[in-house]
């Protein structure tokens, strides 16, 4: 077993700092049990706020510091985002709360090539939904807890049990059930760290009350069992983001954006799954939200591809009021098998990417401006073709060579509307075709089709009206 | 005299041995950097940078008029569009005929015909499918262009090797422009003139004149005896009757 521990002691403060692009002076409080500050961002820290001030001398120092009261609804679901995105890198995740995630990463050293590059990667994607954590690793995961929280150097990994003996005393008090008071008495007969207490004679400690610290030191060492209850992703993906202040400016939406879509991959990966449609709802304060419907093209779980779309839709828009925050939704994931990583190069890339180009175009330019065609089995000129919407340009077909009528000349540009002429214009080339059809949908047709020479020798296909009164047309180029 | 005429001859073997590219002679075509396309046409080919369409690049074909042939010169180009990569076409002025184009072999399914309504979203979208990487082939018909919006094309074939035809009038010739080729077009008889206005190396001397529509001497025989102006024409036609 080997435990990777996600700590993060600013998580009241990142679930709101998250999502902003400009930072303004910010300071969380918490009522209990006094009106007092809990966690400052830098600009705040700089201004000299600190942490345990009461909020009244934090207003005083500061005046323009912007005030939040803290919301623990909200740390828990960051925290439950954060294991179902960490589903990339492992599927035994557990929740510790208030703000721990741990990770057991011994089946997946191999995939990720060791657990310091799983640390690295988990960092740099943390830091990517916008939370920055404290991570450390050992085989028991109540050390890996301590060790983040003591923010200690990793070391030799056959020393660990050393390294933990060197830990302070106050680690105790996090994720066991050592009180206040025990850890008090024992800094009062003197000790620092968590070695000197296990030198301790065990009956004397547990006379005193401090049964709870063998325990912990037990269970830290891996002499205890501790079992771990595992977190089990949600089958659908549901994501809120508050904006620090309402904005109708694309880039500060995509920004936080960005976060919803980061976290929706590592849901989807850990899910093994992917989507081909989201919804991105931005929500106003006075009116109803507005929908983006962001359609892949093809079930994918790529955070790049999904942010590029959403930046298509977000320029294409324009809102009727300010955003307050953003809502992601996924609910139909489709499982998609893991592509193999070929030694030759990726037969599929190139595929993929004339689909990226294909949604690309759609979502800017709207469904109806990109289309496909194919012949159609009909003499008449306008019927002798299909226009396929984008959905059809998926399927990768090409037009049976066979159904194709290869005797007759036909040009390659068709008029839409064929353009009546002076018959003085052109001289006829050749001999006449006569197509005469659709009597039977109202679209009949009788004319005589002809080459023609225009002016410049330009190639024209024209044709002559047999009704009358017989006005001449011309309806194609030869480009 | 004759002295100096045979040292002219070993200069000018010395110079012919030398690797291409380590000098540069103004009277030979440049070396394409990066690989060509054939066009299709031996004649063209041979007067061109590298021996074909450059793949990388911004090409122009000025033509005044549809139906001179300029998308037949293209065809041989269209027919080899590989499967998963596109050709677009980008704001073409008419109707690509799906049966004519199906019968000259082009492959349909990978045809993707993009109309945007501004001149300003016919850009962006080029610059899209080129600089995607995924398009065999883009072909696209401006209806304004200038010259940065030219550059930034030019560029952005050049990153992805991807061949861009720009269709643009025969008046565009006079404007300065990125291109690495650019090219007149005109129908001259039942041949398509083919004037190099620009290419990397020595100005082209002549004009080519293609057959690029084999089909159509034979569609042309029986019209040049009598081409006569239909209002002249006396009696019915003989007639092909399809339908």
């Amino acid at each position: 077993m080997l435990w990777l521990a996600l700590i993060l002691p600013e998580l009241p403060l990142q679930v709101f700092s998250r999502a902003a692009t400009v930072e303004d002076a910010l300071a969380i409080t918490e009522a209990q049990p006094r009106p007092q500050i809990i966690a400052a961002n830098p600009l705040a820290l700089a201004a000299g706020v600190r942490p345990g001030q009461r909020v009244a001398s934090a207003r005083a120092i500061a005046p323009g510091l912007r005030l939040q009261a803290r919301v623990p609804a909200l740390e828990a679901e960051a925290l439950a985002e954060i294991a179902a995105w960490a589903g990339t890198y492992t599927p035994r995740i557990s929740l510790a709360p208030p703000d721990a995630v741990l990770l057991e990463i011994s089946t997946s050293l191999r995939l990720f090539g060791g657990a310091g590059v799983i640390e690295a990667t988990v960092r740099s994607g943390l830091a990517r939904l916008g939370f920055q954590a404290l991570t450390a690793f050992a085989p028991t995961p109540l050390a890996a807890r301590w060790f983040a929280r003591s923010a200690t150097p990793p070391g030799p990994a056959a020393a660990w049990l050393d390294r933990l003996d060197t830990l302070p005393l106050a680690v105790l008090a996090d994720g066991t059930d050592v009180r206040g008071d025990t850890l008090e008495l024992l800094h009062g007969i003197g000790l620092a760290t968590l070695g000197e207490v296990r030198r301790l004679p065990a009956a004397g400690l547990a006379r005193r009350q401090a049964q709870a610290v063998l325990a912990a030191s037990a269970r830290a060492r891996g002499e205890h069992p501790d079992p771990k209850a595992w977190f089990v992703a949600p089958p659908q993906f549901e994501r809120e983001i508050t904006l620090p202040a309402p904005t109708s400016h694309t880039e500060p939406l995509l920004f936080a954006a960005r976060r919803l879509f980061a976290s929706l991959s590592g849901w989807l990966q850990g899910q093994h799954a992917a989507v081909d449609r989201c919804r991105l709802s931005l929500l106003h304060e006075h009116a109803s939200d507005t929908v983006l419907e962001i359609v892949t093209g093809r079930p994918s779980r790529d955070e790049a591809r999904l942010v590029m779309l959403a930046r298509e839709h977000l320029a294409a828009l324009s809102l009727p009021a300010e955003v307050a925050g953003l809502r992601l939704s996924a609910d139909n994931p489709a499982s998609l098998a893991p592509r193999p990583d070929d030694l030759f190069g990726d037969p599929a890339r190139a595929g993929e990417s004339a689909m990226l180009l294909l949604d690309r175009l759609r979502a800017r330019l709207g469904n109806g401006t990109v289309r496909q065609f194919e012949p159609h089995a009909d003499h008449r000129p306008e019927s002798a073709w299909h226009m396929t919407g984008a959905e059809g340009a998926r399927r990768a077909r090409s037009a049976p060579a066979d159904r194709v009528q290869a005797h007759t000349t036909r040009p390659l540009w068709l008029l839409r509307a064929p353009r009546r002429l002076d018959p003085h214009a052109f001289s006829l080339l050749g001999e006449a075709e006569r197509i005469e059809s659709g009597w039977w949908d109202e679209r009949d047709i009788r004319r005589d089709y002809y080459l023609a020479r225009g002016p410049d020798d330009a190639l024209w296909w024209v044709f002559r009206e047999l009704d009358p009164p017989g006005h001449w047309y011309v309806h194609g180029y030869f480009g | 005299m004759g002295a100096a005429t045979s040292s002219l001859h070993s200069t000018d073997r010395a110079l012919a041995g030398l690797p291409p590219g380590l000098v540069w002679q103004a009277s030979r075509l440049a070396q394409q950097r990066g690989p060509v396309l054939g066009t299709g046409f031996a004649e063209l080919d041979a007067e061109l940078p590298g021996g074909g369409w450059p793949t990388g690049a911004l090409i122009e074909l000025l033509a005044d008029q549809p139906g001179v042939g300029e998308l037949s010169l293209l065809l041989p180009l269209l027919r080899r569009t590989p499967q998963e990569r596109w050709m677009a076409w980008i704001a073409p002025p008419f109707l690509p005929y799906a049966p004519a184009l199906a019968a000259t072999g082009v492959p349909l399914g990978r045809l993707l015909l993009i109309e945007p309504q501004h001149p300003d979203q016919i850009l962006w979208a080029t610059r899209q499918a080129v600089s995607s990487g995924s398009c065999a082939a883009v072909l696209a018909w401006p209806r304004r262009i200038d010259a940065a919006a030219l550059r930034r094309l030019q560029l952005a074939a050049e990153d992805s090797a991807t061949p861009l035809f720009l269709f643009r009038p025969r008046a565009a010739a006079t404007q300065a422009s990125p291109a690495a080729l650019r090219i007149a077009l005109a129908a001259e008889g039942d041949r398509l003139r083919v004037e190099i206005l620009k290419r990397r190396g020595p100005p082209a001397a002549l004009p080519l004149c293609l057959p690029v529509r084999p089909w159509q001497p034979q569609a042309s025989a029986s019209g040049s005896e009598s081409p006569a102006a239909p209002g002249s024409r006396a009696g019915p036609p003989a007639l092909a009757i399809v339908g």
